[in-house]
């Protein structure tokens, strides 16, 4: 007999829209440094479109902001701070600081608190008087301010681990970047939503070092 | 003189609080083209959205329009470099060279002698709008903390606005020939 078997779709169970595209997003305090890295797979469900998604944003000189969650909202929401912090610049006359950032962040997100943005942020900054700065949320924009690292994404849970074994204070940029990197690296190895490449940002007084990863392509 | 978004920016004539509001929707303006098209505003789109505010205050609401004049500069990559004077009507125009505020009508006809159209280089411009700004001020030779002196101009392909110190006006001063001279002591 011939079994009647549906063709069935490559999908996935969907457990929730915030795991619809997946993302890994991670940032780390060092000495007068941060660093702030993401993966960098656009992917709809179990399908991956493309490798060379921007999920880290460069917001100001020595600001960044990293979104992870559904691509749409992330894409969105940047382009809203984008909006926000022009006309917070042309105002004051002065570019904003990460902590005030971080508060424009949050407040962005509870004003849709019944309807919310299906992201989770992280912010990563050098201020100017008070040094690193990062900063994590929830979609509708609880902060945690932590002093050594913070995570958001879908691989969340396994940033946690790998940053929590390999994090130490008073790290220099350049043994920042490696912890960071090998942290990423191992924890999007265990999340099939993210991966793909990855890309990494060091901020340090002197200015921004971007690299990208070659990471495991599955 | 207020910038406005990168690649645009405004020199202010008449009520300083009524220009405030103009400029700040201005910015906003600009902020909402650029969410909504993800590129900069042209400079005329910029100037028609002020100046049909300016022009409604002269039609609905029984309000007093705003009394303000702008001449707002700019690059876009459609029309390039451009320079627009607008009014309290809401009437706006495209020009080579124009003043506004006191002495405007005299500036305006210094200008239409002195501009050479297709001969004017940056280096001539900044001469010609000091010697200019000084005869409307008129003094012969005005100190450099009674001018503020900005331009636009493209580095790297990007528009830049820059706003000259003190250090860079007195330099222009230099170049246009009215610096100010030590006084020899009148008696």
């Amino acid at each position: 007999p011939h079994s009647a078997l549906l063709t069935s779709s490559a999908a996935s169970f969907q457990m929730s829209i915030l795991q619809y595209n997946g993302s890994a997003i991670v940032a780390m305090v060092g000495k007068d440094c941060v660093a702030i890295a993401s993966d960098m797979r656009y992917g709809i469900q179990q399908q991956t479109i493309a490798c060379d998604m921007k999920k880290v944003f460069q917001m100001g000189d020595k600001l960044f902001i990293g979104l992870s969650g559904l691509l749409t909202d992330v894409q969105t929401l940047k382009q809203k701070f984008d909006f926000k912090l022009k006309m917070y610049s042309l105002r004051e006359n002065r570019p904003m600081r990460p902590k005030v950032f971080s508060s424009l962040v949050s407040s962005t997100l509870y004003e849709k608190r019944f309807g919310p943005y299906f992201v989770e942020p992280v912010v990563a900054g050098l201020d100017a008087k008070e040094g690193p700065f990062i900063a994590a949320m929830d979609l509708i924009g609880a902060p945690v301010f932590a002093k050594d690292f913070v995570v958001s994404g879908t691989t969340s849970d396994e940033l946690y681990g790998v940053c929590e074994a390999f994090w130490k204070p008073n790290m220099g940029p350049d043994e920042l970047f490696e912890t960071i990197s090998q942290s990423l690296l191992a924890a999007v190895d265990r999340d099939c939503l993210a991966g793909w490449g990855a890309i990494v940002h060091v901020i340090t007084k002197d200015g921004v070092t971007t690299k990208q990863l070659k990471s495991r392509k599955d | 003189m207020y910038k406005i978004d990168d690649h645009v920016a405004v020199a202010v004539a008449g009520i300083t609080a009524d220009a405030n509001i103009l400029i700040n929707y201005a910015r906003l303006a600009a902020q909402r083209y650029r969410y909504a098209y993800q590129e900069p505003i042209p400079i005329e789109q910029l100037l028609h959205r002020i100046c049909d505010l300016k022009q409604s205050y002269t039609q609905f609401g029984g309000l007093r329009p705003f009394g303000v004049s702008f001449l707002v500069v700019g690059w876009d990559e459609y029309f390039g470099f451009q320079l627009f004077r607008s009014e309290p009507s809401g009437n706006y125009g495209g020009w080579k060279a124009a003043a506004i505020g006191n002495n405007s009508p005299n500036a305006d006809s210094v200008l239409k002698s002195d501009y050479k159209i297709g001969d004017t280089d940056m280096k001539k411009a900044k001469s010609l709008a000091v010697k200019v700004l000084a005869k409307m001020l008129d003094t012969a030779s005005p100190s450099p903390d009674k001018l503020e002196f900005s331009s636009i101009t493209l580095k790297d392909g990007k528009p830049e606005y820059k706003v000259y110190t003190k250090k860079d006006i007195e330099g222009l001063l230099k170049d246009a020939g009215v610096e100010k001279k030590e006084s020899s002591g009148d008696i």
